[in-house]
């Protein structure tokens, strides 16, 4: 009969401290986020979306051999053009230090793993290719996968559409932050 | 860009296009919409709308008052207008039942439209996660709407292998009792359909109709969960129909009557000017009575920890498996209303009916204290749900006939020691 009383009571007081954490619950914030119109800000270690930046890269190719997956593919810029010889008796002229070095840059997204080791080998300071907090990647064709810069192209580069086969800006699919954080 | 411009939030803000308020410290995307002058720490803001709400009804139940009295001299009028007329007086009285019917049926179908909406949101809210949010136009009030006309425009489906007649029958077995179930229920002082001396025999008998349905659904079905599901329900709806209704019989003995207005009505008053006289005041008697009541109820309603008929994870959906469409939607139709009518039950029962808690409350007319009642015990319901894992099959049934029938057979021992000690 102890053991009897003992155990209802045991069962009844379980119950209640159940139904304690539950009513606790109902009344605290819930953590779904209504994603179109709340954004979750991923932390800054986080590799989304690689950006690029065309005036800084010196197109040494580091990324290009840093990268296992052999997405990346860049052309060099034209040297720029060297100076006039130096004429007689005066010093010759300083060579200059024009422009971006770069002439386009490429990343297929078909074939990354963001792993990072592009960014990692960039001597570039601040670095010239870096992950993004974007993980808004959406592609529907293969040749959308594939990113493009030139110069003046800005860090999200261009697409080649599937509408028109013409590269355009991808800035309406960048909807997350304006701009991508740097490390 | 550097860490300033995604730094948590500094304080809560609204965000219009979902109506929810976004709590400091998340991280989130520094978007303009956020921005809002009707910004409000998140709490205030619910305590503000909680108390609004409610504020706003009693407002509205004061100033529409007490419906039940109204009503006699409506009917002499209609009485009076047939005289004149050499209308049969025959004829008012069949369309004024008419009519009060009319009402009544629509008792269980928007209290399913609503609870099936509460539930939801408490389930999500339960869950740390918000629930519906898009239909209607605050949370997702008109979602249930929005599913019922779903299931209106579904195919129905009958297996090959159902015996269709059965199979098409079941859902309105179910449905029928759990409407004419409500003919005697009382939802304020002077609104009843039926004012019947035996109401509570009326409740319990009719209540127990739904059985058949359930079982002639899984029978039906050529489906073997079907079958099972019928085959535990009828064994679990009927061993909890004894304490339930043992549970009761304290109540009765203390009223003196099985009108189930008249037990309401008998409770009317105050011990000491404030303690209402309510029988789950009772000392002891009433409390376990209530209790009993309560669980055997939540189990009568096939309601989670009590779910083994339609356990989803053993027999998909039970005995409702086969059913689509607005077959599907009876069953759950009827679902609801037996939940709201065990709420209604035990809130004549046990919390006095209309009868103001206090004193100084009695302003409120009694159908909105049979309201809020009522809503606190569904409350509970919901609340049960989502706080406990469902029983074993064989747990069920001892926590049936080694508990709460042993239980309640005792305190109808205690209620007449009650009775003795109060004469
Ligand atoms: S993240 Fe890794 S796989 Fe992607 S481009 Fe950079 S180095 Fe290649
Ligand atoms: S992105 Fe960096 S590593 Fe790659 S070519 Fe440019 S400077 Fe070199």
């Amino acid at each position: 009969m102890k053991n009897y009383i003992d155990f209802v009571a045991d069962a009844s007081w379980n119950t209640l401290k159940g139904l304690w954490v539950t009513l606790k619950f109902l009344f605290l914030p819930s953590i779904t986020v209504q994603y179109p119109t709340e954004k979750i800000v991923p932390y800054p270690r986080f590799r989304g979306m690689l950006a690029y930046d065309a005036e800084l890269c010196i197109a040494c190719g580091m990324c290009v051999r840093a990268c296992p997956s052999r997405c990346i593919a860049l052309a060099k810029a034209a040297p720029p053009p060297a100076p006039p010889p130096a004429a007689d008796g005066q010093p010759a002229a300083p060579a200059v230090k024009a422009g971006p070095k770069i002439e386009w840059y490429t990343i297929d997204y078909g074939r990354c793993n963001f792993c990072g080791l592009c960014e990692e080998s960039c001597p570039t300071k601040p670095k010239a290719v870096w992950h993004s907090l974007d993980y808004e990647a959406v592609f529907s064709t293969r040749e959308e996968m594939v990113r493009r810069w030139k110069r003046g192209d800005g860090p999200w580069g261009t697409v080649k559409r599937s509408a028109d086969a013409q590269p355009s800006a991808i800035s309406d699919q960048i909807h997350i932050q304006d701009m991508p954080v740097r490390k | 860009m550097t860490e300033e411009t995604i730094k948590p939030l500094s304080e809560p803000v609204y965000n219009h296009a979902h109506g929810r308020l976004l709590l400091p410290g998340t991280r989130y995307w520094p978007t303009d919409m956020w921005k809002s002058p009707w910004s409000l720490p998140t709490y205030r803001r619910g305590a503000a709308v909680l108390a609004g709400l409610i504020t706003g009804g009693a407002a509205a139940a004061w100033f529409v008052g007490e419906i039940g009295p109204r009503l006699a001299p409506l009917y002499a009028a209609a009485e009076a207008f047939a005289l004149s007329h050499d209308i049969p007086a025959f004829w008012i009285s069949v369309v004024w039942t008419f009519i009060k019917g009319a009402i009544l049926l629509l008792a269980p179908l928007v209290n399913a439209l609503f609870a099936v909406w509460w539930e939801r949101k408490i389930s999500a809210h339960i869950q740390s996660r918000l629930g519906p949010m898009y239909v209607g136009w605050w949370h997702g009030a008109l979602q249930t709407l929005a599913d019922g006309i779903k299931l209106f425009l579904k195919e129905d489906i009958i297996p090959d292998c159902a015996d269709k007649l059965v199979h098409t029958l079941a859902p309105i077995v179910v449905v029928i009792p759990a409407i004419i179930v409500f003919a005697p229920v009382p939802f304020g002082s002077g609104l009843v359909f039926a004012d019947i001396d035996i109401g509570t025999v009326y409740v319990f008998a009719v209540g127990g109709v739904s059985v058949m349905g359930i079982i002639m659904a899984g029978w039906s079905s050529g489906n073997k969960f079907s079958l099972l599901g019928g085959l535990r329900s009828a064994a679990q709806l009927v061993s909890y129909e004894l304490p339930r209704t043992f549970a009761v019989l304290p109540v009765i003995m203390l009223a003196g009557t099985l009108n189930i207005a008249e037990i309401a009505s008998s409770q009317a008053g105050y011990w000491g000017g404030f303690v209402p006289r309510w029988f789950i005041f009772y000392p002891v008697v009433g409390q376990v009575a209530f209790i009993v009541f309560l669980i055997a109820s939540v189990a009568e309603t096939n309601r989670v920890p009590f779910d083994i008929p339609e356990a989803e994870s053993e027999l998909v959906a039970g005995f409702n498996t086969e059913y689509s469409g607005m077959k599907f939607a009876l069953f759950f139709l009827s679902e609801f209303a037996y939940v709201l009518l065990s709420c209604l039950l035990m809130a004549s029962f046990f919390f006095g009916g209309g009868a103001a808690p206090l004193p100084f409350l009695d302003f409120l007319p009694s159908w909105a204290w049979f309201l809020s009642k009522t809503l606190l015990l569904m409350f509970c319901f919901l609340w049960f749900r989502w706080t406990f894992p469902r029983f074993r099959v064989d747990r069920l049934m001892d926590f049936n006939w080694k508990f709460l029938l042993p239980v309640s057979l005792l305190n109808i021992a205690a209620g007449g020691l009650l009775i003795w000690l109060i004469s």
